[in-house]
């Protein structure tokens, strides 16, 4: 084992984690990139590394949404049996599918997650119907808001639309190996209309069951590569921690601009790399 | 709210759990111990892997003892899910080099 290479990866895990959990999003979406665009590391093994990645920053970020009663756990394993669905699905796919294709997708991910991060998420207009069967009530609840400083019911709207969406989220999850948040906000905030502070607590809770639906296959199918993924995770760990401590210096739109201008540049790499066109080497 | 504080605990200290077997097996292969090094790592990773499903079973558990069955079955649906995903694992050709 190449000890520069593994010292090289933590580091490269911690400030993609960092950077990521700053801004609510996975790690994933530049950990995949970052490796196989200048690690030089197989695409597949990029992915089983950052997938890997993904559920550690999951379950090392739930606990205190769950403390504060932000996320909601039965509207969570609804949505989970669609997004888990959808992983299966991408797994099946994931051997068939050509690199360059995934490259491609990518690109796309990264530039409609840019594209999301120029547009701010407002509250979801609140709902004015009722006409919704009782079948699931259970799943409308209520959240400690605390700048409100009371309790905030709301209910769980279009839940068939949600699903469909989650299963999206879910196929694109296993095939890159990312948190996929960038589908799963759409889907809470538009289709479900949820409170963002509820949203955002509860596809934190979602994305690292979705992705274990992934990584136990890629795990058998020996696509989970220990010396590359054993520091990715831990790194994205310490980054996530790191991230969060951060969060309160930093200015929130300056570096909403520097996230955008990475993603953008990655995607390009990434368009490069799919074209067949490259610019640094992209195999090993 | 006992769910949700249960739940807490075990993806908190499940975190660390993994993390460490991963920081040790780090560790073990930089000073020597390559081979037991890295297999101490591959168990960090299992345990990550294994986390959100423990959760999983963790709500079917708490649902079913709260005679919340419907919820109990979705539960278990997401379990067999993930299930029938690693035994597709095992039987599918890799992407890339295994």
């Amino acid at each position: 084992m190449d000890s520069g290479f593994t010292l090289w990866l933590f580091a490269v895990s911690v400030g993609a984690s960092a950077l990521g959990g700053m801004l609510g999003m996975a790690s994933g979406i530049f950990i995949v990139p970052i490796l196989t665009m200048f690690g030089h590391v197989d695409i597949h093994t990029a992915i089983g590394a950052s997938i890997v990645s993904v559920i550690a920053c999951s379950c090392g970020a739930a606990a205190p949404f769950l403390e504060g009663r932000l996320t909601n756990v039965r509207l969570a394993i609804v949505l989970e049996t669609a997004t888990t669905a959808g992983a299966l699905t991408g797994v099946l796919l994931a051997g068939i599918i050509p690199v360059a294709f995934l490259f491609f997708l990518f690109a796309v991910i990264l530039l409609l997650s840019a594209q999301q991060m120029l547009a701010k998420r407002g509250e979801p207009a609140a709902a004015s119907r009722s006409d919704e069967s009782g079948r699931w009530d259970a799943l409308h609840s209520s959240y400690p808001d605390r700048i409100l400083g009371r309790e905030v019911p709301y209910r769980v709207d279009r839940l068939r639309l949600g699903m469909i969406l989650m299963y999206g989220a879910g196929l694109i999850s296993a095939l890159l190996g990312i948190g996929s948040g960038v589908l799963k906000i759409p889907a809470m905030d538009t289709a479900l209309r949820l409170p963002i502070k509820v949203s955002s607590a509860t596809s934190n809770f979602m994305i690292g069951v979705t992705a274990a639906a992934s990584a136990g296959a890629y795990f058998m199918r020996g696509n989970i590569v220990t010396a590359v993924a054993g520091p990715v995770a831990l790194g994205s760990v310490v980054g996530a921690i790191a991230g969060a401590r951060i969060l309160m210096i930093v200015s929130n739109d300056k570096l909403r601009l520097l996230f955008v201008v990475v993603l953008i540049v990655l995607a390009i790499q990434m368009l490069l790399a799919a074209f067949g066109i490259q610019v640094v080497k992209t195999s090993a | 709210m006992k769910m949700e504080w249960l739940l807490a605990g075990l993806l908190r200290y499940g975190t660390w759990l993994a993390s460490i077997a991963i920081a040790i097996g780090l560790v073990l292969a930089f000073t020597g111990s390559l081979t037991p090094g890295m297999q101490v790592v591959t168990l960090g990773i299992g345990l990550f892997i294994l986390l959100p499903s423990s959760r999983v079973l963790l709500m079917l558990i708490v649902f079913v003892r709260e005679r919340d069955y419907r919820f109990g079955l979705i539960a278990a649906l997401v379990l067999a899910i993930i299930a029938f995903g690693v035994v597709v694992g095992m039987h599918t050709p890799s992407g890339g080099p295994a």
